[in-house]
Order: C-alpha cells, then sequence, then structure tokens
C-alpha cells in the first residue's frame, strides 16, 4: 500500500463517478476492495452505512472513512484531497465554460430543456431518498406521510428550511425510530 | 456578500442536510431570497453538477462560483466539507453508538425532511415566475422523464441532461 496508489484509487472515483448512487458505490468497491483489496466486503459495507448518516456530501465522509482504515490520518488527507481536487477543478472548469457562453441564444433554448429536467432530478432524487429511508411494512405509511406533510408545508405554507430541518430531527427522534436506515442519501451525493 | 456569510450559509446547509443535494432547499433559501442568485442559476447550477464527475453534491462549486468567482467556489467547497469531516471523527470513535435507533430516527426525519423540502423546491425552480401548470406541456414531460429516468438510475445523468437540451432547442426557440 503507498499514499500514492492511494489516491489514485479516489482519482479514478472523483474522474469517473457521475452522478451519485450504486455506480460510484460499485466503482469504490472495484478500486479499494477487488482490485487492492484493502478492504473487506465487510469493512467496504460498514464505512458505506456509516457514511449514510453523516450530514452533508456522504462521499466525502466515505472517502476519509476508506482512508482512515488504509493509512490513519495521513490516509484520510491524502483521500480528500484526491477525491476533491479533481472534481472541483472540473466543476470549475465546467462553470467558467458555461459563463462565458450562456449567453448565446442556442445555451438559452438547450438550457430551457435542460432546466426542467435536472429540476425533475432533484425530484427523482428525493423521491429515491424516501423510498430509501423508510422502515417496513405498516409504518412506511407514517414515514411517507411525514414527508407529504413537509412538501405541504413548505411549497404552500412558505415554511422555511431552518424550521423545518430540526422538526424533522425532533420528530425523527421521537417518532420514527427503529430499523436503521437502508439509505439516506446517495454514497455520491 | 463578504467570503465569511457566504462560507456561513454552506456550512449551515450542509451541516442542516443528509447527502449533498439534501443542502439544496436551505441554500436557495439563503442564496435567492437575499438576492445573491436567482432562480436560473440555481437550476443551472444543478444541471452542471449533474454533468461533473464526483460528488453530485458539487453543484455548490457552481452556487460559489456564480456568487464569488473562484473564490467562492473555493469557500463554498470549503465549508460545505466541514461536517462530512467532522463525521469522519465521530464515526471512528463512536461506531457503535451511531447505529442505535435513536439515531436512525434522526437521520429517518432529516432525510424525509429533505424529501419534502427537495420536492418543493424542483416545483420552484421549474416555474419560479409562472405557476406551475402554465408551463408548456413540454417543459412539464422532461421534469416528468427527469423524475423518472433518475429513480429508476440506468441512464447517464448526462444523457439525461442532454436529452433534454436538444429538445430545448428544438421546441424552445
Amino acid at each position: 500500500m503507498s499514499l500514492l496508489d492511494l489516491a489514485r484509487g479516489w482519482i479514478v472515483v472523483a474522474t469517473q463517478s457521475v452522478g451519485g448512487g450504486p455506480a460510484t458505490l460499485l466503482l469504490i468497491r472495484r478500486e479499494f476492495v477487488q482490485r487492492r483489496a484493502w478492504l473487506t466486503q465487510r469493512q467496504f459495507l460498514e464505512d458505506y452505512a456509516l457514511s449514510k448518516i453523516g450530514l452533508g456530501i456522504n462521499l466525502i465522509t466515505m472517502a476519509g472513512l476508506v482512508g482512515s482504515r488504509v493509512a490513519g490520518l495521513r490516509g484520510v488527507a491524502v483521500s480528500l484531497v484526491a477525491l476533491l481536487a479533481p472534481a472541483v477543478a472540473i466543476a470549475v472548469g465546467l462553470t467558467a465554460g458555461y459563463v462565458f457562453i450562456r449567453e448565446s441564444a442556442a445555451v438559452r433554448a438547450a438550457l430551457a430543456g435542460a432546466g426542467p429536467v435536472a429540476a425533475g432530478m432533484t425530484a427523482g432524487f428525493a423521491l429515491s431518498l424516501a423510498r430509501q429511508s423508510v422502515r417496513r411494512g405498516r409504518r412506511a405509511v407514517a414515514d411517507y406521510a411525514f414527508a407529504v406533510l413537509v412538501f405541504g408545508a413548505s411549497l404552500f405554507a412558505g415554511l422555511s428550511p431552518l424550521v423545518v430541518i430540526p422538526l424533522g430531527m425532533l420528530v425523527g427522534t421521537l417518532l420514527l425510530r427503529g430499523e436503521s436506515t437502508r439509505a439516506s442519501g446517495e454514497v455520491g451525493g | 456578500m463578504s467570503s465569511l456569510a457566504l462560507f456561513l450559509i454552506f456550512l449551515r446547509a450542509a451541516a442542516l442536510s443528509v447527502g449533498g443535494q439534501g443542502a439544496l432547499p436551505l441554500l436557495r433559501e439563503d442564496l435567492v431570497n437575499t438576492g445573491v442568485l436567482t432562480e436560473g442559476q440555481v437550476l443551472e447550477a444543478l444541471a452542471i453538477g449533474r454533468i461533473a464527475p464526483g460528488p453530485t453534491g458539487l453543484y455548490i462549486v457552481s452556487l460559489g462560483y456564480f456568487a464569488g468567482g473562484i473564490g467562492g467556489a473555493l469557500i463554498a467547497v470549503a465549508a460545505a466539507s466541514l461536517p462530512p469531516i467532522a463525521m469522519i471523527v465521530v464515526a471512528g470513535t463512536l461506531r457503535r453508538w451511531l447505529v442505535t435507533a435513536w439515531v436512525a430516527g434522526l437521520v429517518r426525519g432529516v432525510a424525509l425532511s429533505s424529501t419534502g423540502l427537495l420536492i418543493a423546491t424542483a416545483i420552484r425552480l421549474l416555474a419560479p415566475e409562472q405557476s406551475f401548470f402554465d408551463l408548456p406541456l413540454w417543459q412539464l414531460v422532461l421534469a416528468a422523464v427527469g423524475v423518472v429516468l433518475t429513480i429508476d438510475g440506468r441512464i447517464h445523468p448526462g444523457l439525461v441532461l442532454a436529452l433534454g437540451a436538444l429538445v430545448g432547442v428544438a421546441l424552445g426557440r
């Protein structure tokens, strides 16, 4: 094992994974469980489960946990830099390029189509998140009902996320306990 | 907007969300309602974030860029990275405690709240200046296609967006 090889693994994930979800998960498993055998399947799944209950971007947590197993604190630092530096550089490049051409008529027309798709993809992600988070059996009805209630409160009553999210934490802790979530977000997110 | 204010906006959104996309409702509220960005720019950032490789939550790079250039993009990434980095430390020391029913409930509460908020946000972004029902039918159909193909997850997001862009060029002029 070398730190350089660890960095290579995360650079592959950073540059080849698009859209998060199972594809990203398979890529991480291929790089670190199958190709390099630095993690067992069980360790990989444990880190995956822990990354899903973390706040913010799950893939950053996942990279840090894997790096920690492989090379301690230095592994964490190398993994985070190798994951974020190329991905951020590409995102900045794409954004800067877009700003350069955004005023052209063709780009405005393309955005009139790509914009609704992007909004739909956000809603699709949200529905996947709900499906992966609800409990099994009848309790799923209560879980979905809570999500619908939040949707209505936000869209029709204009309730701020700053109110809704702490409320969700409280309701979840008191009323939605039970089995561990199957997923609380895409690992790629 | 000052760099510190921008940093705090991205930090708060990341600290109160599950997954990178979960931060979107808070970011939209803080950046659009204060006039820093428009709804259109948020939608543009989402589209770029879906095309770019790496974590899908990196649409924040584009949001930061629109708000403050390259410096803004780096501030966004730095701020949004802090909660997951803190989680690495917490997970490393409290692994067993994190798989209790209480924590599962708390995470479920945040995830289901995010679901409702994200769908409401998507609708607002789709129709910022008009009623949702006044949108052209072809745009509604494209949004529905985005929902279905994202849940299905088998088609590359870049291809899905490219399809939307092509339809936009054909019908959106």
